[in-house]
């Protein structure tokens, strides 16, 4: 641990217990679960934005909801080393949904000043609203604006307005949780940028959370990329997309049609995400990969570090700079 | 790419309008375009364009207050504008299959698949019990089901959601359409999941030579399936252009900008990101002139003044009377 860490989560684990049967009860027996998150250790550094990506079902919702300590860890530990002056960091959420996650009955000022009272980082009334009027003039609306209803605002103009709730607690850290999601290409394109600003003005250390590969290689300084609720690999934005080390990567990468018209090949990844309650034994992803052995179906690969600092959980130690290491993909039934 | 063959699907000046308390707001503003036969046309657009509005009125699924007020839609010589109700049933999954978004809610949850197929294949076809039962198992073997035998009896709920887009990829294709109109078909999907289905779709589509119309809002998609792409803005066609020369010199400044407000790297791997000022108008808000004006880099006097109309070239079409010079970079 250096004095630069800012998060780290150390082998946390988290599963979703079904509910027992009372009979199950009554034999104490061991019930099953899904394992959302599996062993996942990481470290955030200051100043950094960390980009989390994956399918659906792959745990990194879950994840950001253990971070923001909105669920407890059912194994392992998350920690906020102390900074400087010894207090824990200020933290706040972006989420995909902006039709959602603003009440429709509380005006503009209303959402935006709450952070601020519950935190009292401002006293008085006028202090509270030039506050908000700068907030909003900040993500690109007018202080006008902090009169009117969320319903008054297009999907784009709500993330803004949910981009400043979140300044509003003066956060150090930022989970945002698929920002751009829900929102058109034009749009989303406004919505990175301005976060892009953001991030470099303020100085924030954020978690950014998407499917999206394309967006988060802008976003991101450092990706973890996770399969099943296991991190399978973790590097540099830059060294992720040059150098991938983990199959999974690979073919995630290559799956998302790009805009090139004169290659109209598609690449899909053989078989289905297998059923997360359920996942497969040895490496989870051996259902699925090209290089498959023997080995990978027993047994767990290890966390292997690279002498880059990044790391990534195959046996092998695969080049996969250059898609065209595949072998060519079979046809194969999916079940 | 011109054809001697007339157009399979000939649409001229389609609009629609819905109704809101007595105040007619238009929300597709004659919208043409032809499909050939054996072609892929994609439509793209932002939300609230009206590519699922446009898709929806040529098989006249309108939900009111939606209501088509005027143009017309020719399906290889028959008008089906002119159609009754009942003879519009017919078309409707006999010569124009329709994949739609959301696999859950299209296919009926208490029914199996197998049915659900039998159904379909007895409406268009008039097949005897055996044989529809046989149709449907080799559909739900050629969109990749492993044993359909076993899928044949399975419910929608029991299936993953790239299963159950393939069974609604089944529905649609099993009456040997002419015209398949697939309304993103991939967007409720994850990325893996989604390449499986788009080469589903072009497997299919070599094989059987249907036509079809790939409603998205993904350039990325529209990139490695379409022939010919219409891009709409705001319920107008802003362009349409054979695929290649759509990406690689677009005409309309919505077109370009559309593209490179797209996240992708470019080929030196660098991620470059221009946004688009300002938001589409939404419905009854369009600006009087070119909808695109306000947002638009070029835009002038006459832009905001009067409506470009669709302008014709050898290959493509475009509504912009400042069109981007072929760039020779």
């Amino acid at each position: 641990m250096s004095a630069s860490d800012f998060l780290i989560l150390n082998h946390v684990s988290k599963v979703y217990r079904r509910n027992q049967s009372l009979l199950e009860r009554l034999k104490k027996s061991e019930s099953g679960g899904t394992k959302a998150v599996s062993d996942v250790s990481l470290t955030v550094r200051y100043g950094e934005t960390m980009g989390l990506v994956g399918e659906s079902g792959c745990g990194k919702s879950t994840l950001a909801r253990l971070v923001s300590g909105l669920m407890a860890p059912t194994s392992g530990e998350i920690s906020f080393p102390p900074n400087a002056s010894g207090n824990k960091p200020r933290l706040q959420m972006i989420f995909q949904d902006p039709y959602s996650s603003l009440n429709g009955r509380w005006t503009i000022e209303d959402i935006v000043a709450e952070p601020i009272r519950v935190h009292k980082l401002r006293n008085g009334r006028a202090a509270i609203r030039a506050r908000v009027d700068e907030l909003l003039v900040q993500v690109g609306l007018s202080a006008a604006d902090a009169e009117k209803y969320p319903q008054e605002f297009s999907g784009g103009q709500r993330q803004r307005i949910c981009i400043a709730r979140a300044l509003a607690g003066e956060p150090e850290f930022l989970i945002l949780d698929e920002p751009t999601s829900a929102l058109d290409v034009s749009v989303q394109a406004q919505i990175l940028n301005l976060l892009r600003d953001l991030q470099k003005n303020l100085h924030l250390t954020s978690l950014f959370i998407t499917h999206n590969l394309s967006v988060v290689r802008i976003m991101a300084d450092r990706i973890g990329v996770m399969y099943l609720g296991e991190l399978v690999e973790e590097a540099t934005s830059e060294e992720l997309f040059r150098k991938p080390r983990h199959p999974y990567t690979r073919l995630l990468i290559d799956a998302a049609p790009d805009m090139d018209t004169s290659d109209r090949s598609l690449h899909p990844i053989a078989g289905e995400l297998p059923n997360p309650a359920f996942p497969p034994s040895g490496c989870r992803f051996h259902t699925r990969c090209p290089f498959a052995q023997d080995i990978c179906r027993n047994t767990l690969p290890p966390q292997k570090a690279t002498e880059t600092g990044s790391m990534f959980r195959c046996h092998f130690d695969l080049d996969l700079s250059n898609a065209s290491v595949f072998p060519p993909a079979a046809k194969v039934k999916t079940a | 790419m011109i054809t001697s063959t007339a157009p399979l699907l000939d649409v001229r000046d389609l609009t629609v309008t819905i109704n809101r308390d007595g105040r007619l707001v238009t929300a597709l503003d004659k919208v043409s375009f032809f499909v050939n036969p054996g072609e892929v046309l994609g439509i793209v657009g932002e939300s609230g364009a009206g590519k699922s509005i446009t898709g929806a009125a040529i098989i006249d699924l309108l939900v009111p207050p939606l209501k088509r007020t005027g143009g017309t839609i020719t399906l290889a010589g028959t008008r089906l504008d002119q159609l009754s109700p009942k003879a519009m049933r017919s078309v409707r999954g006999g010569r124009i299959g329709f994949v739609f978004q959301d696999p859950m809610t299209s296919l009926n949850p208490v029914i199996t698949i197998g049915q659900q197929l039998c159904d379909t294949i007895q409406a268009h076809l008039k097949l005897g019990g055996s044989q529809t039962k046989k149709r449907a198992l080799d559909w739900l073997d050629r969109v990749g089901l492993p044993n359909p035998d076993v899928q044949f009896k399975r419910f929608p709920h029991q299936l993953s959601g790239g299963m159950r887009q393939r069974v609604v990829i089944a529905l649609a294709l099993c009456a040997d359409p002419v015209l398949v109109i697939a309304d993103e078909p991939t967007t409720a999907l994850d990325v893996s999941v989604q390449a499986h289905i788009l080469e589903l779709l072009r497997d299919l589509h070599r094989e059987s030579n249907v036509s079809m119309m790939l409603i998205t809002h993904d350039l990325g998609v529209i990139a490695k399936m379409a022939d010919r792409v219409a891009v709409l803005y705001a319920g107008r066609v802003a362009e349409i252009s054979p695929v290649g020369e759509l990406f690689s010199a677009p005409k309309h400044p919505y077109t370009r900008g559309l593209i490179r407000a797209t996240p992708m790297p470019s080929a030196t791997g660098e991620m470059r990101l221009d946004q688009i000022p300002g938001a589409m108008p939404g419905l009854g808000a369009v600006p009087p002139g070119c909808a695109f004006n306000p947002r638009c880099f070029r835009a002038q006097g006459d832009c905001r003044a009067t409506i470009p109309p669709l302008h014709h070239e050898k290959s493509s079409a475009f509504s912009c009377f400042h069109p981007l010079e072929r760039v020779t970079a």
